[in-house]
């Protein structure tokens, strides 16, 4: 097979899952009572959202319960009284169309971002999504380079004291709670640092408050105009490229330098699993024949262990980075709430509070979604490249 | 020794029984099972944890309650001279219906294993944060609760929960995995796809958005319990379904099953008999991680604000690290006001609990996954 055949198959498997996802999605939103969509789409209301009302309330003659008009009319305006598969027909269309619906500026996410008008849900997403990538491809980027060369070395230095040092250190990183020791390292982080709100001085190196230490750009009134209201940078959105491209080193370092303690934790977390990967790759292949007779013509152990061993221990490690990826990615609400980093987590983590904005909540859930499978066919791909047999087979 | 077959063919037995019974190969395999763990110096101290924990769970189950010990609650406002005010409280049963009082604190003493607020300690202080015990927010309100009951009550929840979600995740998924695995073709295709769509949505999202969307429509201590425990089995099984169907793929090539199929034996018998036993030991491993990440993940979620416990002295592991931490913040706020102390034994214990149980139980599924499969072991 072609690569370019190969690829465009995996892209295509990519709608089935999106469309699985989406479904569940329209399933949680179906199982919820109808009040809860009216409330949410047209706020409190001084007559209950539900079908009798008692008949005062509706001005009609009698003390029982009356038909309530305005319930009807609401619940066909929603179009939550046609069938199933009409609604959910609706649904996939909108959700394809990339019509995620407005933000609900009542809840409790809209107030945290101040967001006042009905902003659309996807510009919202595009604002925040760039900060999550930074932060996610930064973490990638520790990771490998804590787990390749730690887990080369624990394969070849089996069971000794540094492999059994790599384990207890990783093991740790997956047994510590992320909020405790993110929330730790901030704090250490404020009182380390002299800890004082950021200010406008472009000289100032406070990076740390009690609330986190993002977003990088302070609110000020000399703020660069590139950055927009809800810190959103122009013209690509990630902030750390956006600052470089309009020649602000000392933004774009700033910007780095905030990300580093949550990309470091993050990385803290998950290097776990990565690390026992290739660390068993690199022991399957240890004891395969080529690498006994690379040994007995006499090629050099480092040169054994790095090019031999290493580039084909290399193809394993690649897969498992699609699975890490899903991993900890999960873990950025949190991570991002304690750092107040504004991405895609942070929004998740308070849209999820009451007063929920579910808009934003499928939204943010969706976006992630989107994320690992769009990575996982990435990390296909490269698998493929590297490796003919994928390709064939 | 030369065996005559019922067909008339001649064999040369394999394995020779021992005197007085026939071959007990499960026993003998669970020997060396144990035999290669307990070299495994980290494994055995994981294990040796592991258990300690399931004895303080079992213990506290049948401890007396402390609820009775209840006696005064410490409303602290932080004013400026950071104030403490100190009032007589009252507790009543949850099940039984509404808080006679404002300042009564509903116990659930019907069940086990909760824990109520505390006694005042501030005098061992001297500040407003009683040593040793338990700071909760709720509202405006803040109270106390001892941290030795809240983490021996909260063992058996801990435990109890961990253990409800990842064993039905497993069970969902073993038999899920199996069929998918065994029967190949389109039943294949129909499960894996279903889960590929669940395990492509991330981490605890899913578990986050149906806490969020439900939340709000269960009451009590069953129906919150309901809800989580089966928003966790949701997220789970898809996991065990695909670890399993790799290893059926792999178990229902072996000569045994050919062997087991050619004397005619069902699929029902072939499933349970041999596929399943045999494509057992990844779960195991994968199991003993799970029910280590539970209480971690359980204290992201209150973390993140969810009011998933009917009481916010829910003695949890997780909960009551959560807690520490979201109060932290606060509590160095309070600074300011000089009422300074760091709470330092809130956050260290509900903290070294989990992460000890969290790691330990690390330990003993890598020790297991290097005793069950025997590709490691060399």
């Amino acid at each position: 097979m072609r690569m370019w055949v190969y690829v465009v198959r995996r892209i295509l498997l990519l709608f089935p899952v999106i469309i699985g996802v989406m479904t569940i999605t329209f399933a949680i939103l179906s199982a919820l009572p109808i009040q809860t969509h009216l409330i949410a789409t047209f706020g409190a209301s001084k007559i209950p959202y539900t079908p009798m009302v008692p008949c005062s309330d509706v001005g009609q003659p009698g003390n029982g319960q009356c038909r309530n008009p305005t319930y009807f009319q609401l619940v066909h305006q929603l179009g939550l009284d046609q069938p199933i598969w009409v609604q959910w027909a609706e649904y996939m269309k909108n959700s394809l169309t990339l019509n995620w619906g407005t933000v609900n500026y009542h809840s409790n996410a809209a107030s945290a971002f101040s967001l006042t008008t009905s902003i659309p849900v996807t510009t919202v997403l595009g604002w925040y999504l760039p900060y999550t990538l930074e932060l996610a491809a930064l973490s990638l980027i520790i990771i490998l380079a804590v787990a390749l060369p730690l887990g080369n070395y624990s394969a070849v230095y089996r069971n000794r004291p540094i492999d059994q040092a790599a384990r207890v250190m990783s093991f740790s990183g997956f047994a510590l709670p992320g909020f405790l020791l993110a929330t730790l390292v901030l704090f250490a982080a404020v009182i380390l640092s002299g800890g004082a709100t950021p200010t406008c001085n472009s000289n100032s190196t406070h990076y740390f408050d009690w609330y986190g230490s993002w977003p990088p750009f302070p609110q000020c009134a000399n703020q660069p105009t590139w950055i927009g209201t809800y810190i959103q940078t122009s013209p690509t959105g990630f902030p750390t490229i956006d600052a470089i491209l309009h020649g602000d080193w000392f933004l774009a370092g700033e910007s780095v330098r905030r990300m580093l303690l949550p990309a470091l934790v993050i990385a803290y977390g998950s290097v776990a699993g990565i690390l026992r990967f290739v660390r068993n790759s690199m022991l399957e292949v240890l004891n395969l024949d080529f690498i006994r007779t690379a040994r007995a013509k006499g090629v050099p152990e480092t040169a054994v262990v790095s090019r031999h061993a290493g580039r084909n221990s290399l193809n394993v490690t690649v897969t498992v980075l699609g699975l890490t990826f899903a991993g900890f990615i999960g873990g950025f609400p949190i991570i991002e709430d304690v750092f107040y980093l504004h991405g895609v987590g942070l929004l998740l983590a308070k849209s999820i509070q009451p007063t929920q904005d579910f808009g934003l909540i499928f939204g943010t859930t969706l976006l992630f979604t989107i994320i690992v499978v769009v990575a996982n066919i990435l990390v296909d791909i490269l698998y493929a490249y590297l490796d003919p047999r994928v390709r064939l087979g | 020794m030369v065996t005559e077959l019922p067909g008339g063919g001649r064999m040369t037995p394999v394995i020779v029984p021992p005197k007085g019974g026939r071959p007990r190969p499960g026993i003998a395999q669970l020997k060396r099972t144990l035999y290669f763990l307990s070299r495994n110096t980290l494994a055995i101290i994981g294990l040796a944890i592991v258990l300690f924990f399931v004895v303080v769970a079992l213990f506290s189950l049948f401890s007396p309650l402390s609820n009775q010990s209840l006696q005064q609650y410490c409303s602290v406002t932080y004013g400026t001279n950071g104030t403490v005010g100190c009032q007589p409280v009252c507790t009543y049963d949850a099940s039984s219906g509404p808080a006679p009082a404002a300042n009564c604190y509903p116990t659930y003493s019907g069940n086990v294993g909760f824990v109520g607020p505390t006694v005042d300690l501030t005098h061992l202080t001297g500040g407003p944060l009683p040593l040793g015990s338990m700071q909760v927010s709720s509202g405006t309100n803040q109270y106390y609760y001892s941290i030795y009951d809240g983490l021996l009550k909260g063992s058996a929840w801990s435990l109890g929960i961990a253990a409800t979600i990842v064993l039905s995740g497993a069970s969902i998924g073993l038999v899920l995995g199996a069929i998918a695995g065994y029967r190949g073709g389109y039943t294949d295709e129909v499960i894996m796809r279903f889960t590929d769509i669940f395990l492509s949505i991330p981490g605890i999202l899913l578990v986050l958005v149906i806490v969020a969307s439900f939340a709000g429509y269960v009451q009590g201590l069953e129906g919150r319990m309901l809800l989580l425990v089966g928003a966790f089995i949701i997220t789970w099984w898809p996991f065990y379904t695909r670890i399993v169907r790799g290893q059926v793929l792999v178990t229902r090539e072996q000569k045994y099953v050919e062997a087991s199929r050619a004397s005619g034996a069902g699929t029902g018998r072939i499933l349970t008999k041999h596929i399943i036993p045999n494509s057992l030991y990844p779960v195991f491993v994968q199991l003993s991680l799970d029910v280590g990440a539970i209480p971690l993940l359980l204290g992201g979620l209150i973390f993140l604000g969810f009011q998933i416990y009917p009481s916010p002295y829910f003695p949890e592991w997780g909960a009551m690290s959560a807690n520490s931490v979201a109060n932290l913040q606060s509590l160095i706020e309070s600074c300011q006001f000089g009422a300074c102390v760091f709470p330092w034994w809130q956050i260290l214990f509900p903290g070294l609990t989990v992460f000890l149980f969290a790691i330990s139980v690390n330990f003993l599924s890598d020790g297991l996954r290097d005793a069950l499969d025997p590709r490691l072991r060399r």
